[in-house]
């Protein structure tokens, strides 16, 4: 049974229990009018908020009548599951409601100027699999794209499983100037190497599944905020350092992108060091740690990285990191140094914002704890102390995982987001849903339009999208 | 005390990160000394000791930790079985044990188990393996591993030499998700198309060590002309090469790990070409060290790897010697029959 038939067996059981199919004219369907409380259900069960019918009730505030039905349909639909009972209070256990993780797969890929990393989660957001790889993004797109996909395929493949990808969340190293609610049908600016690759619209096509892009901060700030047992009303604060500084911010659980996306930029703020003033990444960014460190090797000032460099090494911020959490002075008044800077800037934004939690991220911080100390200092010094009094600053100890994680979380909140939810969850899959065929028809026809020469941009396309995947809808209808 | 040199690491971690040299984990004397009076008691659970890779990791780690004066209080052989790890991990993480080290011989199944001993407030330190989701300094201390995608560019690099232009090439691969079985897996494919997109590549999964002769019978039927063949460790690689001479099939295969038996292959002319060989022996080393440095409290890096050593005939004589810690068998040194006798 394809599940538009279920959905509408389930909705016609569900809503008219004489059986009864009929409607009269001007009276809504009975499933557009079971969309919000079964929307309304799924996501208190899908959030722990509500584990059995009457907790549904209670949270929900519908009737017993209307959240039996809606179960059933929801049962029907495979999105929860009531077979497992609780514990008896008296009388007899209640039957657990539990969200069907299971339900769909997603796709997450974070892509950055040197490594490339893939997972399958589950529609927990639950990282099945992962596998990270360097890479060189100023290699041609059409190149990373080839890689990305062949490594999707992979990760599909090994993990055996025949549920349907429903969705994909790409982490890339440059704002994302697209809008966070509705599903993209073309491939928004990320880096002018990329303009002219349809990589939105391939993805889509390859896969048959939405794709949400999100920059690096956004989803390193979302991975940490839900990997890091945060509770859902926090203030989370994370401050990515490397070659680029940038920032991201969830607030209540929310990612806060700004008007276009831009929310966090932080690495242009300009900040005075040693007489110079120039923007914060130039004078505390991983460049300037590696070039001072190398200067240091040099002229011999520091004995640890002067040995790495007469074994015939090259000098990076890493190492400097690692000089400075052994202990070589040089190294750690540079690492000092581009802590203190970094944190005037996060001063400023502690006390504007009262974070709860700050997180430092990037391999400078993770591989010594130099940078956090220095960080903290000034944070510490320079803000309000009601600003500081219960605020925790860390170093991130999910790594590049936190895109992962972060991609993953966007995307599942992103197809379980209320709005969008009530115009699938009677389909039983968003991939069934009117505004995703629409956008697999614009995809189709921006890629046709590319294959015939006719496209208005100078669109690169490279391989031609593969047919759809065995474990997408549309083979599986086919199948069946 | 040290162990491998530093080398170019090809792979990145489980989580991405940079791997750190086996350098940083150097034990000093007052190290050895601190660890002395402290008396450091350590239980190891690895998927099998019926392996010559096992043997040698096991010889490094004890080695080192008797050095150090720390107790090897038991040796746990899982027989590659999730269940049978979950239950010594399980009983290990209400023992007074200091630190555990394991190879997770699965993923999410014996994910919990893993966390639950780094709840205890024991050292757990991974060899070769992390499940998904588990994070260095939340719930295990520190992993070492080979360069594992390196291992997988050297068996593609090795077994390109003997593959003609326009054949097809097989990876036979483990069906369990495992770090390093995935990263030799990936890094072969990669290397494949970067390097001969000429060759097409097909992947076959193997479950457990008794189907791998099946699965192999199943690719030679499926692609009689199978040119070259990749396996992602030595003892699966020695199933597929009694099934392609039972076959009389002349495929050149490579593999992972230099053990006695491939290493016999490949000096006999068999149909071993090459080998990515670990260096178990000072992988031992590099776990001992890095629980030795974590019981004293010493920050250790997230994920310590070792570069891998690229066999050949010309070498591997040599190569035995120094990635075993022991002569060469008599089988591989020049003049014998070695796998001849086939």
């Amino acid at each position: 049974m394809r599940p538009a038939e279920l959905n509408e067996a389930a909705m016609t059981e569900a809503a008219e229990p004489n059986g009864s199919t009929r409607r009269s004219k001007g009276r809504p369907r009975k499933s557009d009018v079971a969309a919000p409380s079964l929307s309304k259900i799924l996501n208190l069960v899908r959030a722990g908020e509500a584990t059995t019918r009457q907790e549904i009730e209670r949270a929900s505030e519908l009737g017993r009548a209307i959240v039996t039905d809606r179960l059933n349909t929801l049962t029907a639909l495979g999105l929860v599951d009531e077979s497992e009972l609780g514990v008896a209070s008296g009388g007899r256990a209640p039957r657990l409601v539990r969200f069907n993780k299971d339900a769909g797969l997603v796709l997450v890929a974070t892509l950055d100027q040197t490594a490339l990393g893939v997972a399958l989660s589950d529609l927990s957001g639950k990282l099945l699999t992962e596998h990270h790889e360097a890479l060189d993004l100023s290699a041609p797109a059409q190149e990373t794209l080839d890689r990305l996909e062949g490594l999707f395929e992979w990760i599909l493949e090994k993990s055996a499983r025949s549920e349907m990808v429903w969705g994909i969340g790409i982490s890339v190293p440059s704002p994302v100037q697209a809008p966070s609610g509705g599903l993209l049908s073309n491939s928004p600016p990320i880096l002018p190497s990329w303009d002219g690759t349809p990589y939105v619209e391939r993805l889509i096509q390859t896969f048959r599944a939405p794709v949400w892009l999100r920059s690096s901060v956004e989803t390193m700030a979302m991975g940490e905020f839900h990997e890091g047992e945060a509770s859902v009303n926090e203030t989370m604060l994370l401050v990515k350092v490397g070659k680029r500084i940038g920032a991201g911010l969830v607030v209540d659980g929310q990612l806060y992108r700004g008007a276009k996306g831009a929310a966090g930029l932080i690495g242009q703020l300009p900040v005075t060091s040693d007489g110079r003033t120039g923007p914060l990444e130039l004078l505390a960014g991983s460049d300037t740690i590696a070039q001072e460190g190398r200067a240091a090797a040099m002229d011999g000032e520091s004995p640890y990285l002067a040995d790495i460099l007469a074994r015939g090494g090259d000098i990076t911020s890493i190492d400097v990191g690692q000089a400075a959490q052994a202990g070589d002075s040089t190294a750690m008044e540079i690492v000092s140094r581009s802590g203190r800077l970094i944190g005037h800037v996060v001063a400023t934004l502690a006390n504007m914002l009262n974070p709860s939690k700050i997180v430092l991220s990037g391999s400078i911080a993770q591989t010594n704890d130099i940078l956090l100390a220095a960080v903290r200092e000034v944070v510490y010094g320079e803000s309000h102390p009601m600003v500081t009094r219960d605020l925790s600053i860390s170093a991130s100890r999910l790594g590049s995982s936190a895109g992962l994680v972060g991609g993953a979380a966007v995307v599942v909140e992103s197809l379980f987001d209320p709005d969008w939810l009530r115009s699938w969850i009677t389909t039983g899959s968003p991939l069934s849903s009117p505004q995703f065929e629409k956008v697999l028809d614009l995809t189709m026809s921006a890629i046709e339009l590319v294959e015939e020469g006719e496209s208005d941009v100078p669109i690169s396309l490279g391989a031609k999208p593969a047919g759809p995947r065995k474990t997408d809808l549309k083979s599986r209808e086919a199948d069946t | 005390m040290t162990g491998a040199p530093d080398k170019i690491i090809s792979g990145l971690g489980p989580h991405g990160e940079r791997a750190a040299a086996p350098s940083r984990i150097t034990l000093s004397d007052a190290d050895i000394a601190a660890a002395r009076n402290r008396n450091f008691s350590v239980a190891v659970v690895i998927h099998t000791l019926n392996s010559d890779w096992s043997r040698q990791s096991m010889a490094g780690i004890v080695g080192t930790l008797e050095e150090c004066g720390a107790r090897v209080e038991e040796v746990v052989d899982c027989n590659f079985d999730a269940n049978s790890q979950i239950e010594a991990l399980d009983r290990l993480s209400r023992e007074q044990v200091d630190a555990v080290v394991s190879i997770p011989v699965a993923n999410s199944a014996v994910a919990e188990a893993h966390r639950n001993v780094a709840r205890t407030g024991k050292r757990l330190i991974l060899l070769d393996n992390v499940p998904t989701g588990l994070l260095p300094g939340r719930d295990y201390t520190s992993l070492v591993s080979a360069d594992n995608f390196g291992l997988g560019l050297i068996g593609a690099e090795c077994l390109s030499q003997h593959v003609a232009e326009g054949g097809q090439v097989g990876i036979l691969t483990y069906g369990i998700d495992f770090f390093a079985t995935n990263e030799r897996e990936i890094a072969f494919a990669r290397w494949m198309k970067a390097n001969r997109p000429d060759l097409s590549v097909q992947t076959r999964r193997f479950t457990s060590l008794e189907t791998t002769g099946q699965t192999t019978e199943d690719l030679i039927e499926e692609f009689p002309d199978l040119a070259g063949l990749f396996v992602v460790w030595d003892i699966p690689a020695m199933e597929a090469i009694r099934v392609l001479d039972r076959r009389k099939a002349e495929v050149p295969v490579s593999t992972v790990d230099l053990g006695r038996e491939v290493a016999i292959d490949l000096a006999g002319e068999g149909r071993t070409v090459g080998i990515a060989a670990q260096q178990p022996y000072a992988q031992g080393v590099a776990v001992a060290q890095t629980a030795i440095l974590s019981l004293l409290g010493v920050p250790v890096p997230g994920w310590t790897a070792l570069p891998g050593v690229s066999v050949t005939r010309s070498n591997v004589v040599e190569s035995y010697r120094m990635v075993w810690n022991t002569d060469a068998p008599t089988q591989i040194l020049p003049g014998s029959q070695g796998a001849l006798s086939r």
